[in-house]
This record gives C-alpha cells, structure tokens and sequence, in this order.
C-alpha cells in the first residue's frame, strides 16, 4: 500500500497540471485527451453539474467544436473541388448550339457561345455607340455584357475565338441547317454545307439527307481506318523488322569489325532481305493509293458565314452536326461519341484535340509497374526493420530516415532518378546490350522503366510505415501461439504474421499507389513526354517495352493548361482530363479496397 | 460575267486579280508556293527525340503528327522544357534534334565543338513575333521597345531616365492612370526570357516583380485573368482575351503590330528565327530519317503546320539555304 501512494500522487500532479494552466488563462491548448482526463479528475460523479456548466472549456468542448469544424471545412473543400472538376469535366463535351451573330456594322459571326462577362467599357471603347445603347449601359451602373463565341475556322481566319459585344450586336439567330464539322486538322468548322460530292457526283447541299451524309461519312471513316491499319500494322512491321536488321548488321560490325567475312555475309544477307521487304512497300503503298483514289471522289464543300469555301474530303471530318436541329438523342449521341473519341483516341493537333488513350495507358501503366517494385522492396524492409533487426540506435536512426525520405521534395528524386537510373546505370545498360543503338539512348534516357523506379523510390517510405504499423498490430499472443506449437520465426511470420498483417499492408500500397499516380514532377524528368503515340506495350517481341517514354494524365494536364497554342480552348479539355485522373486513380484504389476486405473477410473466417 | 473576264484577260487587270483573289482567300497566312510538297520515300524508320524549347513544342509535335502520316513507325518523342535544355541533350548524345528559341549561345556552341569537333548545324524553321500582350480592356494604342525596357527591366539600358510602374506613365488616362502595371514574363530557362532580355532589355536586368510562368501560354492566360496586365509571349499564344500591342523601335517613331508582313520587313523590332539544330557531322551525310524530317519540315505541309503553330511560315529561299548547310537539296529527294 505504501509503496503505492507516491505513485498516485504523482500521477495525480500530472494529470492537474493542464488544468492549472487553463485556470490561470493560459491559451496553451493542451491535448484534448489530457483535458478530457483532467476533467474527470477533477469532476468526480456527483460534483459535475455546475461547475462543468462554468467551465465548460475543462470539458474540451470547443476543442470538439474545432476538430468537427476543420473536418467540415476539410470536407466541404473536397466536395467543392470534385464538383468543379464534375461539373466543367461533364458539360464540355455537350454540343451547345451555334449562334450567328449579325453586327451593327454588318459583319457576321457563326460559333458556339463559350461563355459571357460583364464589363465596364471605358469611354474609348464607347466611341461610335448609339446613344439608346449608351443609355442602357449608363442604367446599368457604366456595365456592358459581352460573350465569346468559339468560331472555329481557324485556317480561314487564324482565331479561333471571338468576343461580340453586346451593345454592337444587331441581332443573333440560332438557323437551321448550320453545321458544327470537326476536322482531324485545324480545329472546327463551322458553316452550311455548299455541296456533297459522293462517287464523283454532286448534290448540292440544301438536298443532302442526314443519312447519306452519315452514311458516306461512316463509308469515308472506315476508308481511312484501313489506309491507317496498313501504314501502322503492315508497313509498320516491315520498318522494324528492316530497322532490327539494319541494328542485327552494325551488332556485327562492332562484334567482328568492317574488313571481316562475318561482316560481309551479313552485309549481303541485309541487301537481300532489306530488297525483298522493300517490295512489300510498294505492294502496300499500291493499295493506300487505290483507296486515297477512291476516298479522292467523296468531298464535302463547306462555306462559312462569310461566304468563304472549304472544300475538304469526307475522311478528314471526325465528326459532323447540325448544331441547331438536333434533338436530345442526337446531342446525346454526339456526347457519347466525343467521350469514346476521348477515351480511345490517340491525341491531335498537338495534344488539344483528340483522345488520351496512350495518357491513359502510360498511367496506369506506371502506376502498376510501380506498385510491382515497391511491395516486395517495402514490405521486405519492414518485415526486417520489426521482426529481425535488433531493436537499437540503428534501427532508430534507420527508421527516422525512412520516415525522412516521404518530406523529400518530389523533384530531388526525379533528379535522383534521372542522375541515376538513366544517366549512370541506363548508359551502362546501353553501352553493354545495346551498342549498335548507340548513340541513340534505349535505356539511357528516361522511360517508362526509370518512371516506375523513381515513383518507387518515392513512395517506399509509406509503404515501409504502414507496413511496420501493421506488423505491430498483429498481437504478440498469436505468434507466441505459433512459435510453442513449434513453428520457426520464419513459418510464423510467413503464416500468421503477414495474412493477420495483410490489410494493412494493403492500406500502404493503396496510398503509395494515389500518391504514385498523381505525381507529376519527378515523372517530367524521368520520361514522361508531350507526344509519345507509340504505347509501351505493342505486338513485337518482347511486347513490353519498359525503356520506352511515355505520356502521362497529369503531365498532359500541365501541357494542354499551359502550354497549348490555344489556351482558351485548352481549359475545357484542362478539367475533363482531370475528371479522368481522379477516376483512374478512384477506380484503381476502389480495386485495391476490394482486395483488402476480401483479405480481412477471409482472415476472420480463418480465426474462428 | 464575261465582261469580269474580258477585264480579267488584259494583262495589267490581271494582276489585280490575283490580288483580288488573294484578298478573297483572307487575312489568312499563305506559304511560299515555291515550297514543294512533300514527296515520302521508303525505308525511313526510327527513333527521333528532340529535347529543346517550350515555344516549339506545339510546332514539333505538329510536325511529328505529320511526319509519323507519311512514316507511320517513325517514332517521335518531343520533350519542351526550354531551349537551354536543348544544347546539353545534344551534346550528351540523348536527343536528335535541339528545338530553340533563341540561337547558341558561344559557350554551347564551344561546348559542343569540344565533345565532337565541329559545330552543330543550324536550320531556321518559322518566324516568331515576339508579341507585348495587353489585357482586351486596355485602351493602349503602342509601345516603344524603351518603353517596354523601362517597365521590364531595372536597368533600363533603353535610354529612358525613369522608371515606369503604372499605366498613367505610359500615357493611360482616367482609372488606368494610376494603376501599376502588373508584369508578367517567361522563366529563366525559356529562350523567350533569353531573347527578350537580349533585344527588349538590351541585355539589361529583369525587375524581381516580373511574375515567371512556366509556360508561354501560362503567360497570355495571367494577362487575360489580369486588367492591368503586361506581358511578353510568342504571337502564336495570342488569345481574343488579350490584344498584342504595336511596338515602335525607338519612342516616337511609328508603331508596327505583330504580322507576318512586318516580321518579314523587319518593321517589328522583337521578331525573331526560330531554329532547329542538328548534330551534323560535316563530312558525312545526314541519315535518312532526320534528313526526311529536315525536308518535311521545309515543305509546303511542314510550313502550313507553322501556320497552324501561330507563327509566320520562312519562305523559300531561306529553306533553300538552311538545306543546303545540311547537305539537302529543296525537293528532290
């Protein structure tokens, strides 16, 4: 008993000392569970009711108001966040009427309205306005609207967008038969149709059905899909395998030297092969002429509002609307054939336009290959760090290091990755396997590879925390349970630590995978490009081709916000890529979640 | 209508009428019809990466879409984060082509002649109009490039004696008078902030309250968001929400806006080439695919898509001679 007594008074003195300091009106805030606790111990049963009235600070309440309002905060900023991003990622492919506006001075615009501002003309810009405009402008506190209609046409009149005034604006008519013509090259047109050539004869567009139009169109779409197949699959083959041959020739003149026999048959097996392919060319190239021959009869001869003309063939449109006579369905349709376009495409016109497929892919691709390195490397160094290294200074310093590395700026490892994986290691790997390359890089440059290396790197420490978190959680009875039925450290560890250890494992890799896919920094560095159409993964041997960059959602975002051409177009495209990121990543951590319960489910049927 | 084409007929009329054509087919920009088109040959294939300037990227990888028509398994990476970025890549050997804004400084150049003893080739493939950028509302009519100098630079080695930091200082009436002028510029690596500093600063300093942007359409989208904005970018980058002021050379003197015509004049003061190097070594030839892509680039769909960049096309004459330094003729093949 007496041995006792000092220990609870001390205890005792502890658990006042917060309170003391809230008495006296101290602000230091002392942690919520030391107040709870010094209320209780101050309060005992019976005593509360007025005294916690008063001191209601004691109670820790504004400390439950102040965490529940930060929560609150925290998540009305996410759900503000992912609304934006929702709702201008979801509209922008909604085809919006177009509006020819007729200027007081006579000229006419034709373009999809974009979007509108007030603004406070200044007096220069209200020179020359009529006076009942002026009026109007004047009752509105000196404000005047105006709106910015995207025009297209931009090879006829190099913009692509244009404000109209409001109080210059005569009238705006939204007429019939306008139409909204997507082009693989240039952007938009917006017109009437002057005359449809099909077969070599002409219909002059007044009398054109939608049908025929969609019918030739679709005719002229696959036309161009079987001149693409043959130049990316068939003559595509033929390049690389002339390509691999031409690699096979120089091998053997580094390995053998120029003046050697080896060389010389080599050189005349080349000639040889490199002949009998190169007639397949013209084989080939004979029949991308036919059908270009035949696409040359089906043409289309647009006029814009100013009565200039286009005239283009049928399969350089990717699509084509009358904006203003479509019905719900058909502007679902054009939605729902812009978002495929989107997700299947490969980019045009430098990225503004088109699909992010290969985006889509290089991410997912890294994100995987990523997850591939740092699980094993992640959990390897954790099993080590908590079950088999001795527990000491070492081990402490190990750990704070770790720990360390996750507050390491992102772009020191994507310097670290370029420096070292690419610049010391890839050059290696290049001098040693692939010299007839040289001195083109194949692994000495960023890739895909080098990506997934440096990401790996960068997320290893979350992995090695949770991980070591979890193995601690697995309680100590368990393995002891193990090791007296006379398993080893290691038959322990492999059958009850690491299942009972599994979910949070999982939960690691779940961050280190959202983390992985979202950065963009170190990714610019290592590999990630602007334009990269070929994927990473194709049909030639050995398929995956890990030394290969790639293109990337996030860093795509960065390029079409900031560095596109045309910056206003850009920003629609801006918001729905992001909506695309955050599903990719939502959909591959939704996975992950799967697995994880599906692991903890199976661990709780396993215990009893 | 015959008698249209009786007037057509007589000679002089007939110039006018293709004047009047001309003008028919627009403002829009036209390439040298001296530009051959561009004829594909067979067995080029590869890997092409061009590691260089951000001002390009946009064009390269046009070109890149282009090329990759005709040779379809070319592969082409582009990589823009700069044009200082394009020297080391060439000479470590990591890139085929160096896309820059600005030309070689000596010490690349040095740098480079030291690796491999000769100097690298040189091709220029567009005009840039170096463009001041207003926001849409602002009444400014022009600019001297002193002018520009004293707002960008805080060594103001223009000439001008005082520093300018709001618009009424510039000759802006009204509310805009005594609102400071918010300055928007490139970042250090862009060969833009290098060219511009050369020309519009006359190799003065930049003042620190120059807000650097990433990109140079980074730059035109803070003009647009900014009323009292100024900053400098390439033309190609112009939007409807900000207007490219007209420069004049020295204050007074008459004030040329960004066009190709004035670009080709030289009346525009910050029009500049902008250039592709190659590592060329002069006694061999230049192997087929980057020569193709040399050729692609000085044809009539290599220069359309410059049109298409939002710079000024290079005429023919130009293309012949930058071919020529490579060892290539214009055309043949």
């Amino acid at each position: 008993m007496k041995a006792k007594e000092p220990k609870k008074r001390k205890e005792k003195r502890e658990t006042e000392i917060p309170s003391v300091d809230e008495d006296s009106g101290n602000h230091k805030e002392p942690p919520p569970e030391t107040a709870e606790v010094a209320e209780t111990e101050k309060s005992p049963p019976g005593r509360t009711g007025l005294r916690a009235s008063i001191d209601f600070k004691a109670r820790g309440e504004p400390f439950v108001w102040i965490m529940g309002g930060a929560l609150a905060l925290g998540v009305l900023m996410i759900i503000g966040f992912l609304a934006l991003v929702l709702w201008n990622g979801i509209v922008t492919f909604y085809p919006g009427p177009v509006e020819v506006v007729t200027l007081k001075n006579g000229k006419k615009i034709a373009g999809e309205p974009f979007r509108s501002e007030s603004f406070r003309p200044s007096e220069d810009q209200l020179k020359g306005v009529d006076p009942e405009s002026r009026r109007a402008i004047r009752e509105a506190d000196g404000f005047a609207s105006r709106t910015l209609y995207r025009i297209g046409n931009f090879d006829v009149y190099n913009e692509d967008f244009k404000w109209a005034v409001a109080h210059q604006v005569a009238k705006t008519e939204t007429p019939p038969g306008i139409f909204f013509v997507e082009r693989r090259e240039w952007g938009p047109f917006i017109g009437f149709i002057k005359t449809l050539t099909l077969d070599g004869r002409s219909v002059p567009g007044e009398k054109v059905s939608l049908g025929t139009l969609y019918a030739a169109h679709d005719e002229a779409v696959a036309r161009r899909e079987a001149v693409r197949s043959i130049e990316v699959d068939e003559i595509g083959a033929i390049n690389y395998y002339i390509e691999e041959d031409r690699l096979a020739l120089r091998r053997t003149e580094l390995d053998y030297g120029k003046k050697s026999a080896e060389y010389h048959t080599e050189k005349e097996k080349f000639e040889r092969q490199t002949k009998e392919r190169r007639a397949g060319f013209t084989v080939l190239k004979k029949r991308i002429a036919a059908i270009n021959e035949e696409d040359e009869k089906y043409k289309i001869t647009l006029t814009e509002i100013g009565g200039r003309e286009k005239q283009l063939r049928l399969s350089e449109l990717v699509r084509i609307y009358p904006a203003n006579d479509l019905s719900f369905f058909g502007k679902m349709g054009v939605y729902f054939s812009r978002w495929g376009e989107f997700l299947t495409d490969d980019p045009r016109e430098a990225n503004t336009e088109g699909g992010v497929l290969p985006a889509i892919f290089g991410t997912v691709m890294m994100t995987l290959l990523m997850v591939v390195f740092v699980a094993p490397f992640g959990v390897v160094t954790a099993l080590y760090l908590r079950e088999y290294a001795k527990q000491g200074t070492l081990v402490s310093i190990v750990r704070i290091c770790v720990n360390n590395l996750a507050g390491v700026p992102s772009i020191v490892y994507g310097v670290f990755g370029l420096g070292f994986f690419a610049y010391t290691i890839g050059i290696r790997i290049d001098q040693l396997f692939y010299p007839e390359k040289l001195p083109n890089p194949t692994y000495g440059t960023g890739g895909l590879l080098w990506a997934s290396l440096t990401l790996a790197l960068l997320t290893v420490p979350v992995v090695i925390v949770a991980t070591e978190e979890a193995l601690a959680a697995v309680p100590r009875s368990m393995r002891e349970g193990s090791l007296a039925c006379g398993a080893s450290k290691w038959q322990t560890i492999r059958n009850i630590v690491l299942p009972q250890a599994m979910p949070g494992i999982m939960t690691g890799l779940i961050l280190a995978m959202a983390r992985g896919a979202g950065e963009v920094a170190p990714l610019m560095l290592v590999g990630v490009v602007k334009l990269a159409p070929e994927l990473p993964f194709d049909s030639f041997f050995p398929f995956l081709h890990p030394e290969r960059s790639f293109m990337h959602l996030g860093f795509h975002i960065y390029d079409v916000g900031f560095q596109s051409r045309n910056s206003e177009a850009g920003k629609p495209m801006v918001f729905v890529t992001t909506l695309l990121l955050i599903a990719i990543i939502a959909f591959m951590n939704a996975f992950a979640i799967m697995i994880r319960n599906r692991l903890r489910r199976k661990f709780v049927e396993g215990q009893f | 209508m015959s008698r249209f084409s009786r007037i057509c007929g007589l000679a002089f009329a007939a110039a006018i009428c293709l004047v009047l054509v001309a003008q028919l087919a627009g403002a829009a920009l036209m390439v040298d019809k001296k530009l051959p088109a561009y004829k594909a040959t067979s067995g080029v294939s590869g890997n092409v990466k061009s590691v260089g300037s951000d001002t390009l990227n946009n064009l390269m990888t046009l070109w890149a879409e282009g090329f990759r028509r005709s040779y379809p398994d070319v592969k082409i990476e582009i990589e823009g984060k700069g044009s200082s970025t394009a020297p080391p890549a060439l000479i470590a050997g990591t890139s085929n082509f160096g896309p820059m804004s600005r030309a070689m400084k000596s010490k690349e150049m040095d740098a480079f002649e030291k690796k491999f003893g000769y100097k690298p080739g040189r091709i220029r493939v567009a005009v840039d109009a170096l463009a001041v950028f207003t926001n849409k509302d602002n009444p400014l009519k022009c600019l001297s490039l002193p002018q520009v100098d004293a707002i960008f630079s805080k060594t103001r080695k223009g000439g001008m004696k005082t520093d300018i930091a709001t618009w009424g200082e510039v000759g802006l009436k009204g509310v805009w008078a005594s609102k400071p002028i918010s300055v928007y510029g490139r970042n250090s690596a862009s060969g833009t902030y290098g060219y511009f500093k050369k020309v519009a600063l006359y190799k003065g300093d930049y003042k620190d309250s120059v807000k650097e942007q990433p990109g140079s359409s980074a730059v035109v989208q803070g003009v647009a968001s900014d009323k009292f904005a100024l900053g400098y970018s390439g033309i190609g980058y112009k939007t409807a929400d900000v207007i490219a002021l007209p420069i004049s050379k020295r204050t007074g003197k008459k004030c040329y806006s960004p066009t190709a015509k004035n670009a080709y004049a030289g009346n525009y003061p910050i029009a500049r080439f902008l250039y592709i190097y190659v590592n060329k070594n002069p006694n061999q030839p230049l192997d087929p695919l980057r020569a193709q892509f040399v050729k692609y680039i000085f044809s009539k769909e290599g220069q359309q898509a410059v049109i298409k960049a939002g710079f000024f096309p290079v005429n023919a004459a130009i293309a012949k001679l930058d071919l020529g330094a490579l060892g290539l003729g214009l055309g043949s093949n």
